[in-house]
């Protein structure tokens, strides 16, 4: 059973009084201040505060100005990372910073790859675009399935399809055509096919014989051999030394002196350049040659 | 003595026409001065119509190379002056296409190499200067014979 009883009532000793004032009045000890702590707080007040900053103030990321040449155009600017696709019915044009312009033919698909003051490239996957540009050497480029195209301070138009394969035709100045260690120097007024796999032909003059452009789609992608070989000589104009120019490096060495031959058969050697050191494939004695030989294309 | 002056002289003027009529004009694709390794920064590319240099002159550096566009338009003939720049080789110039789109046009460079003067006339067509159809003179071509070069271009519908 529970009873409800109160305890009796019973005075406390004078002792305990005593020793809770004596406690009341003696100065508190302080807690000691934890300093480390607060660094931390004003670390994380300075992160806080500058992240806040940071997204307030940041700078835009790199895009380019995209406008409306035909059909319909869905966004007006690409940035970096960003693809650009145009339909049957569309071109639009993207202005490349303050060096040039690029316009998209339709059903092309494209992207921005690099917008930094050293770098403007952009990668084709499929279709046709024209690029004008004037900048220095080497600041724009454009990646395709099949090689990169280098601006060389230049107009052209390149395009390439499903299964990568490509076409570069240059207007004004010189595009150079990449691929894993192979280049094709290609003027204005010069085509140059390009294949996945194999990369950049051998750049030809729009106007050069039927027959010397399918020798060298022989020679370059279908191992033409010598039959190609010995129709590119024969039909080898003063002007297609561009062409000569470039499989001189490319033949096998015991074909450099047939093409050789016909090179000077059609313009003779400029001062300052040998047979011996043309055979030999001297990089100074190539460059002189071609330079003077480009008076003649 | 009157004799050695006279075989001296004889053959001074001898040399000298030498010299001069070897003196003469190369014309080429833009291209030849705006080489594509970026070490020859001729202008803007896109704005040559093509180039040139002097051959066989003693003092390449002070020759000089002028140019003037001769053209018809809708019939009417027109004068239109050239800019060439000068490319990083010396006696070497790029050739401004300064003159309009339509109609036919001649390009008539006139080079100077001390006393020597040489000519080329180049005819124009749609896609760029007509190598074959070019003229070149061991002197400055005359009037009549830019006039012969342009009447050709444009089918004598002059």
């Amino acid at each position: 059973m529970i009873q409800d009883e109160k305890p009796p009532l019973v005075k406390a000793p004078d002792a305990i009084w005593r020793s809770i004032e004596a406690a009341l009045d003696a100065t508190p000890e302080r807690r000691p201040t934890n300093l480390f702590a607060a660094w931390q707080w004003a670390a994380a007040s300075l992160v806080v505060v500058g992240a806040i900053s940071w997204f307030a103030f940041k700078p835009a990321a790199p895009a380019w100005q995209v406008s409306r040449l035909e059909g319909s155009a869905a966004v007006d600017k690409i940035k970096v990372g960003e693809w650009l696709q145009t339909d049957s019915n569309s071109r639009a044009r993207i202005t490349v910073g303050d060096i040039g312009v690029v316009d998209v033919e339709p059903n092309t698909r494209i992207r921005l790859v690099a917008a930094s003051p050293t770098e403007h490239r952009l990668t084709l996957a499929r279709g046709e675009i024209s690029a004008t540009v004037s900048a220095p050497p080497r600041l724009f480029l454009v990646d395709t399935p099949a090689s990169t195209a280098v601006d060389l301070g230049c107009a052209y138009k390149i395009k390439t399809d499903e299964s990568g394969d490509g076409v570069l035709r240059v207007t004004s100045g010189w595009v150079s055509l990449e691929w894993k260690g192979r280049e094709s120097l290609v003027p204005a007024g010069a085509n140059c096919r390009t294949r996945p796999g194999t990369g950049p032909g051998t750049p030809y003059f729009e106007d050069a014989s039927e027959a010397l452009q399918q020798a060298l789609a022989a020679f370059d992608f279908a191992k033409g051999g010598d039959e190609s070989l010995r129709i590119l000589l024969s039909q080898a104009r003063v002007r297609d030394t561009l062409s000569l120019w470039h499989v001189l490096s490319r033949v096998e060495p015991r074909d450099r002196v047939r093409v050789v031959d016909r090179m000077v058969e059609l313009v003779p050697l400029p001062a300052g350049v040998t047979r011996e050191r043309a055979l030999q494939l001297d990089p100074a004695t190539l460059k002189s040659w071609r330079e003077e030989l480009a008076w003649k294309w | 003595m009157e004799m050695v002056k006279t075989t001296l002289f004889a053959l001074a003027l001898a040399a000298s026409s030498a010299w001069g009529k070897d003196f003469s004009l190369t014309i080429g694709n833009p291209v030849a001065v705006a080489l594509p390794d970026g070490v020859n920064p001729v202008v803007k590319k896109k704005d040559a119509g093509m180039a040139v240099r002097v051959e066989n002159c003693a003092e390449v550096a002070s020759a000089r190379v002028t140019a003037t566009a001769e053209g018809i338009v809708n019939g009417a003939r027109r004068s239109v002056p050239v800019r060439l720049v000068a490319a990083t080789t010396p006696g070497a110039f790029a050739v401004s296409h300064d003159w309009p789109m339509e109609g036919a046009w001649v390009v008539n460079l006139t080079g100077h190499c001390g006393a020597s003067t040489a000519s080329a006339v180049v005819p124009f067509g749609p896609n760029g200067f007509l190598r074959e159809s070019s003229k070149f003179f061991p002197r400055a071509a005359t009037a009549a014979e830019v006039e012969a070069v342009l009447k050709t271009l444009s089918g004598g519908a002059q």
